[in-house]
């Protein structure tokens, strides 16, 4: 693997608090970041992986809020990084804010789209709140008779 | 269930319209024309039918991509499976607007002329609306069929409960109705003898229990009569575990997919919580399957008994002034939906029957200049009104499983109170407020872009939002009145020149009494179950209603009724209790259009019990 995509990886795991194996589980992580550098360019791609590798190796809330000073907070990276959430989250890439592009310029590819069919079967919010995608792999009849299995958050949680 | 490959061989413009007179010529695939189709080629009928939108979805390959549009589609509205058409277009609700007083909008296909602006949809594609479908399958009430004897509301039916009983039976077996006769027996209903539905109930989901456990025991006031409160189970067109005792003790066996190839899914359900739009593995009821066996009767006989026209627009109907009878019809078959080139070919049967829709029916008489001897064509329009309630509950209810709705409140579908105010039955909805607020997504969107949530937070952000959701559907009787319409106007017209429906609704003083105690019935619901009440109507809403200095936003229902509707006279209604047109004897106007009130039961069991019933009475005719 590029140190360019295990950034990307180490950047998705930060945001969305979902393992590396359930990214690559997923299929997509290739798609999406060459996603990010259709839409935004690759020099908007590097900034924000270099901001990401170069934050320091606090854990807990001095983590957080270095993710959030430094990457969330950031004018140019912010609306990125969140775009990105969003589309590990539901397989659809969302146009980036109207001031943003006021600011940055906006770029052709940039507008709301499904990546791929699979990408939305693939939508991590399904799996954190222990359902599936609507229309997809199917949890088999009666299922939802009995209470969902919402996955824990292993690591995280235990550090509380 | 097997499609005889024949069968989805396009029967071509040219030999339908050389090939003389059809028994039977039905325009529309959904589930009225079917089961007709059904009944007279078992009955070794020639029949044709046709269908203005597009076939391919006839295979199961077809049918995939459908799905594949889906997972596709930025925007999950109700049609998104259903690619766009202007031959045969159908209505999509994400484009319509408030109206001011007087303003007519006709920039979608429906034109909204107000002043209730719906958006009430159908779908126009091989099998129908059915293809779109949610599947409750409830009955009306025996109360339901004379309402205005008993509540001096609406208007009684021609026909009474019991002589529509032994239908229901075979729309229940048609269908594939999974439910329990014991959960079904609320509010007087009975079922004789021995009775079981084809298969067992779906078992109510964990969210239903939630709400159940929070209410069950208590009960409400209504103008002097106490109702008990309880989730009870809807019968569902969706393939659960059949029941043995069923015909009999002969059993029932589901049909799953259908195809050209055998094929193996759907015979059960597997809780995709996608029934509307689409269900994935087909073991939602789809009016295809009916067809799939109006299609094997051609086999036995060794000859085409049934022949599926498809992009093909019933135009005009050509009325014989001598007697009255159609004597032909006028269809515009289109090659490709991307383009409006079409031929125009002539069609010849000594039956006629309009199964397009209680919407594209009447716009096809009226677009004919049919209005009929009463001048009831297009008028009485009716669809249930839907009141949305949604609330977080305490608990998490692991929201976002199961068959699209599994349970809901039931128990107001009748009472004396039907004299002042609307009925209602309640569903509760198992994808949570998504019909209300575009959840999930709109729920990310807010979790990240407003509240700055990410990593563990937004995780656990996630289920506290999502997984506590309650949406409350209250579904509103909507009685018939006459100003209620659908016209059509020359200016108005469709890619290939048919003029399109125009939509005139006010939601009457009646259902709107019922929708302002609804949202206080709701309320006192979620006190007891300690659910947060997050509704709000959004008076720019293009469904906003004011209505005693409160305003509500009214949802279309997509239960069209009432625009042919049936009577015992030519004067007071279009159609008679066969749904035969009272001034053209070989007409059939089939389908919700017929059905003089529809009280708190979703439409499609009754409008199919009544397709079997005039199965016989155009046997009847052509002997
Ligand atoms: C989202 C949704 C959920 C629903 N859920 C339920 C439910 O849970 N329970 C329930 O009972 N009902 C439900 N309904 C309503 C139900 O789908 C309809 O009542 C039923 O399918 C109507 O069947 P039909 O055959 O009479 O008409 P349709 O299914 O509308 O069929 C009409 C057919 O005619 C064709 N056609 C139209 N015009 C022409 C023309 N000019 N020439 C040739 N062909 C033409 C159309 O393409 C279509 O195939 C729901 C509807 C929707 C949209
Ligand atoms: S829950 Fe799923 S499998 Fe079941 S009918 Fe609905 S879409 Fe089909």
């Amino acid at each position: 693997m590029s140190n360019r995509f295990e950034a990307f990886l180490g950047l998705s795991v930060e945001l969305t608090a979902f393992s590396r194996f359930d990214l690559l589980g997923t299929g997509l992580a290739e798609r999406y970041l060459a996603t990010l550098d259709k839409v935004v360019g690759v020099e908007i791609t590097d900034t924000l992986l270099a901001a990401f590798v170069a934050l320091p190796p606090a854990e807990g809330e001095a983590r957080i809020k270095a993710v959030r000073t430094t990457i969330l907070g950031n004018e140019l990276l912010g609306d990125v990084a969140r775009a990105l959430i969003k589309l590990w989250y539901s397989g659809t890439w969302f146009e980036l804010p109207l001031a943003w592009m006021e600011r940055f310029g906006s770029r052709p590819a940039d507008t709301t789209f499904v990546v791929s069919p699979d990408a939305y079967v693939e939508g991590l919010l399904w799996k954190a709140i222990g359902a599936h995608p609507a229309g997809a792999k199917a949890p088999g009849f009666g299922s939802w008779a009995f209470p969902p299995k919402i996955p824990a958050l292993p690591e995280l949680d235990s550090k509380a | 269930m097997l499609f005889p490959l024949e069968s989805t061989l396009k029967a071509d413009a040219k030999t339908v319209a050389g090939s003389g007179e059809y028994d039977v010529v039905i325009v529309g695939s959904g589930i009225s024309g079917a089961i007709i189709a059904k009944q007279a080629a078992e009955a070794g009928k020639r029949v044709l039918m046709l269908e203005a939108g597009t076939g391919a979805n006839i295979t199961l390959a077809g049918y995939d991509d459908l799905l594949t549009t889906f997972y596709s589609a930025v925007s999950k509205d109700n049609q998104s499976p259903f690619p766009v058409n202007a031959n045969a277009a159908m209505p999509r609700s994400p484009k319509l607007r408030k109206l001011q007083a007087g303003e007519t909008d006709s920039s979608t296909y429906i034109v909204q002329s107000g002043p209730y602006v719906s958006d009430t949809t159908y779908t126009r594609i091989f099998g129908g609306t059915t293809m779109h479908w949610e599947a409750k399958t409830p009955r009306m009430l025996r109360s339901d069929f004379k309402t205005r004897s008993i509540f001096g509301q609406g208007l009684d039916w021609p026909l009474s409960f019991e002589e529509i009983e032994d239908d229901y039976r075979l729309a229940e077996r048609e269908i594939g109705v999974s439910a329990n006769v014991e959960d079904q027996q609320y509010l007087g209903q009975t079922f004789p003898g021995d009775y079981v539905f084809p298969m067992r109930g779906l078992p109510l989901s964990y969210l239903d229990q939630q709400v159940n456990k929070g209410i069950e025991g208590t009960s409400v006031e209504l103008c002097g009569k106490t109702y008990p409160l309880k989730v009870r189970p809807y019968p569902q067109g969706r393939n659960s575990i059949p029941n043995p005792a069923y015909d009999g003790g002969k059993g029932y066996r589901p049909i799953g997919a259908v195809d050209t190839h055998q094929v193996e899914e759907g015979g059960r359900c597997q809780g995709n919580t996608n029934c509307v739009p689409l269900c994935p593995v087909q073991a939602r009821y789809h009016s295809g399957k009916t067809l799939a066996k109006a299609f094997a009767k051609n086999a036995k006989a060794g000859e085409r008994l049934v022949e599926l026209l498809a992009q093909a627009v019933a135009s005009k109907v050509d009325i014989d002034p001598d007697n009255g009878k159609v004597r032909s019809l006028e269809v515009k078959v289109y090659k490709d939906p991307a383009s409006a080139a079409h031929e125009t070919i002539t069609v010849k049967g000594k039956v006629f029957v309009f199964a397009a829709g209680a919407i594209e029916t009447a716009r096809l008489m009226l677009a004919s200049g049919l209005r009929s001897t009463s001048g009831l064509v297009g008028r009485n329009l009716m669809d249930h009104a839907y009141l949305l309630n949604w609330a977080l509950m305490p608990q998490i209810c692991g929201t976002m499983r199961g068959t699209s709705s599994t349970g809901g409140i039931v128990d107001l579908r009748d009472g004396p109170f039907r004299e002042r105010q609307a009925a209602f039955a309640i569903d509760i909805h198992n994808d949570g407020w998504g019909w209300a607020t575009g959840a999930p997504t709109s729920d990310l969107l807010e979790l990240v872009d407003d509240r700055n949530l990410h990593g563990a937070d937004l995780r656990r952000g996630m289920v506290d939002r999502v997984s506590r959701q309650l949406l409350l559907a209250f579904m509103l009787e909507v009685m018939p009145d006459e100003s209620n319409r659908i016209t059509v106007d020359p200016q108005y017209t469709d890619a290939l020149g048919n003029m399109r429906p125009i939509l005139s609704f006010t939601v009457p003083e009646y259902t709107m009494k019922g929708a302002a105690y609804g949202r206080r019935f709701a309320r006192t619901v979620f006190a007891r179950l300690g659910a947060q009440d997050h509704t709000h109507y959004d008076p720019s809403d293009f469904g906003y209603v004011a209505y005693e200095g409160q305003g509500y936003a009214i949802r279309g229902g997509n239960h069209l009724a009432g625009t042919h509707i049936m009577g015992t006279t030519r004067t007071n209604s279009v159609v008679d209790k066969n749904q035969r047109s009272w001034d053209h004897e070989n007409l059939y106007l089939v389908g919700g259009g017929s059905m003089p009130t529809i009280g708190t039961a979703n439409v499609t069991l009754t409008l199919a019990a009544m397709c079997f019933r005039s199965s016989r009475d155009i046997l009847k005719y052509l002997h």
